[in-house]
């Protein structure tokens, strides 16, 4: 069996005294999709920094496809396959969606600091950019300005940012908040579309999101995971309810 | 989707090796620096083109840190010095013991050891950009600058070190004995940087060095190390320099102190910020604009410095992207075909403009006269009218003009504001 594209053992982060990941177990199979919720401040994002090389880990260890990556960079990490969009919009925003999208594919295409090739003489780099911006409708807007999109094309470029390196693990942290109805649902097509056949972990605040997209979800709260299962199971799980949802979903409705 | 369609037309369509329209402003900057001195011919000005060409690679050199890679850089002196200085002792070698190196290819060893001081500078100080890479720039250009007093023998001490550019065997049948040929060489040296620069800028690094510039966590996010990414930027930043340190070897045959400190490092980034950090050809315009005002103002006035002074906070206050970024604010309006409308109001403005700033500029010049003029001397000449310095009439004469075209200015500005207003709406007009 192949390994895990994701495996934390026992994580813990702490800031000062402030423990925020209490221990944390999670094993992600090959192309699962999986939600992480959680009330404000359960550590969610601080998660998402951890795996992702953000932030160094206190204990514990990260496995990205079984290789431990804990307190390696970044971009160490991302060149592992494991690619990530942000909470606050993080796009290059006096750049062109264009190059957006191509500052995302310029390190897997392998071109990598080459100072030797020009960027538009190579006809598959900008055939592979053009493809990821039909994928996210995004071609009209092509020869734009990025930071004077609106706020939902914004969120629609990050998402083609992160994927259009090709990365096989997809990490998005709430690719819909702050988004209106109609948006929502577009950025879920969008999601379901373009993480086809890849892992995908999401940090959601939507439960309509939540229940429609992940195969698995898991409830952190005050730094510990206490429920990891299938939706239908999570949302019978009373602990879930005593912590989470009877609360917290009703005020999200 | 059209729109789709059409891209991705463009794209199965090989790039021509060699395409007309974006060459042709290099072709025509090669017959312009041609020209050049057929037009200008004397020695002083061939001395003044030389010293704008090398301020030009310089200044462009300097935007590669600043401009395309966020990089606020307060000592970039020190690699155009030290590549200078390496240069001089290179041509000293020449002259005194047999060393074969033809002139024209000094340049690049002048490079070579901006290369080799930015690489050993750059390992430490890329690590963060901001404010400490900024801190670390000041230190590193102060203990260069510093130590090129106490190493005597590699800076020549405070007098500096000097050269003769002839000794070397002649290239073409030239010995580089007069101006114009330094020229051609200089001109060459600058065709060949800043080709080489522009065409940086368009490779995959020189992309993710403006990705990092914008959003470094970003960039890290998607398999570039902000670190390593920085790093290769100041190098090729710093190997110009030096190119631009050994043509300032060549023409001037004498590197100080003075190419190293700070001053030179603060008029550089004077100079890159006056011509508009965001465009590629601002630092050549800012370069160009201030060795015009440096060269050309001072013969008629010493207190030159604080014009340039003044301008420079002037643009960066009002005009932020410099002095291309107002030229290029005029594509819109240029491409929606009002550029017409602003004629009028633009016109009718630069009397008062003018005649403000020359009152001011007079209003200077006439108090620096009365405090600073050799005691007895009471005479002063200004635009052709000679008068008393001391007496009350000039004053009150350029007070009431900058006064009056002053007002006058303020009153015509509502209507400047509203014709670019009227330029910039697209749609047909109001």
């Amino acid at each position: 069996m192949s390994p895990a594209a994701i495996e934390l053992r026992n994580v813990k982060k702490n800031f000062g005294l402030a423990e925020i990941i209490r221990g944390v177990d999670l094993s992600l199979a090959k192309g699962e999709r999986h939600a992480i919720i959680g009330p404000n401040g359960a550590g969610k994002s601080t998660l998402f920094n951890l795996i992702t090389g953000k932030w160094g880990v206190s204990a514990g260890s990260v496995k990205v496809h079984g290789e431990s990556v804990e307190n390696q960079k970044p971009y160490a990490i991302n060149r592992r396959g494991l690619s990530r969009s942000f909470q606050i919009t993080n796009i290059f925003p006096k750049m062109t969606v264009f190059e957006n999208i191509r500052c995302g594919l310029l390190w897997t295409m392998g071109y990598k600091y080459s100072f030797w090739t020009l960027v538009n003489r190579q006809p598959k780099l900008t055939e592979r950019t053009n493809e990821i911006l039909e994928q996210i409708n995004m071609s009209s807007k092509r020869n734009e300005i990025a930071g004077v999109l609106t706020y939902a094309e914004q969120r629609a470029l990050e998402i083609g940012i992160t994927i259009a390196g090709g990365a096989d693990i997809i990490m998005l942290d709430e690719p819909t908040a702050g988004m209106s109805h109609s948006e929502t649902d577009y950025m879920v097509e969008l999601i379901r579309g373009v993480t086809e056949n890849k892992t995908l972990v999401m940090v959601e605040h939507d439960m309509g999101v939540v229940f429609d997209l992940a195969d698995k979800i898991s409830v952190l709260v005050y730094g510990k995971i206490i429920a990891s299962d299938t939706p239908e199971n999570v949302r019978a799980d009373v602990k879930v309810q005593e912590a989470y949802l009877g609360t917290a979903a009703d005020a999200e409705y | 989707m059209t729109v789709a369609k059409e891209s991705s037309a463009v794209t199965n369509t090989r790039m021509p090796w060699f395409n007309i329209s974006q060459a042709m402003p290099w072709i025509m900057a090669i017959g312009f620096l041609l020209v050049l001195p057929v037009m200008f011919a004397s020695g002083s000005a061939l001395t003044i083109m030389n010293q704008m060409a090398i301020t030009i690679i310089f200044a462009l050199s300097y935007n590669m840190l600043l401009g395309q890679g966020g990089m606020l850089s307060f000592g970039h002196a020190v690699y155009m010095g030290l590549g200078g200085f390496f240069c001089v002792h290179l041509m000293n070698m020449v002259e005194y013991d047999n060393l074969w190196l033809p002139l024209p290819f000094l340049p690049v060893f002048g490079g070579l050891f901006g290369l080799i001081f930015a690489i050993l500078i750059g390992s430490f100080s890329t690590g963060r950009a901001g404010t400490v890479f900024a801190m670390i720039s000041l230190g590193v250009g102060e203990l260069i600058a510093a130590s090129s007093i106490i190493v005597v023998a590699f800076f020549g001490g405070e007098e500096g070190i000097s050269g003769d550019r002839t000794m070397g065997p002649s290239t073409f049948g030239l010995d580089f004995a007069s101006q114009l040929e330094v020229y051609y060489l200089t001109a060459v040296w600058l065709v060949i940087s800043a080709l080489a620069m522009f065409l940086f800028s368009l490779t995959p690094i020189g992309r993710i060095a403006n990705a990092v510039r914008d959003n470094a966590e970003r960039a890290e996010f998607l398999g570039y190390s902000q670190r390593h990414v920085r790093f290769i930027s100041f190098c090729a930043s710093g190997f110009f320099a030096g190119i631009a340190g050994g043509l300032f070897a060549i023409n001037f045959e004498i590197l100080t102190e003075e190419n190293l400190n700070l001053a030179t490092s603060g008029s550089i980034l004077l100079i890159t910020f006056l011509g508009g950090v965001g465009f590629f050809i601002g630092p050549i315009i800012g370069a160009i604009v201030f060795t015009l005002l440096q060269t050309v103002l001072s013969l008629y006035t010493e207190i030159w410095q604080l014009y340039v002074g003044t301008l420079f906070l002037l643009t960066v206050m009002f005009f932020p992207y410099g002095l291309t970024g107002l030229i290029a604010m005029h594509i819109r309006p240029y491409k929606l075909g009002k550029i017409s409308m602003l004629y009028q109001s633009y016109l009718r403005m630069s009397v008062p403009a003018i005649v403000c700033i020359l009152s001011l500029f007079s209003l200077l010049e006439i108090t620096f006269h009365a405090r600073h003029a050799a005691i007895g001397e009471e005479q002063m000449r200004l635009f052709w009218i000679s008068f008393n310095s001391h007496s009350i009439l000039p004053w009150l004469v350029v007070i009431a003009l900058a006064l009056g075209s002053g007002w006058m200015v303020k009153s015509l500005a509502p209507d400047i504001k509203e014709a670019w207003d009227e330029a910039n709406y697209v749609g047909p007009g109001k």
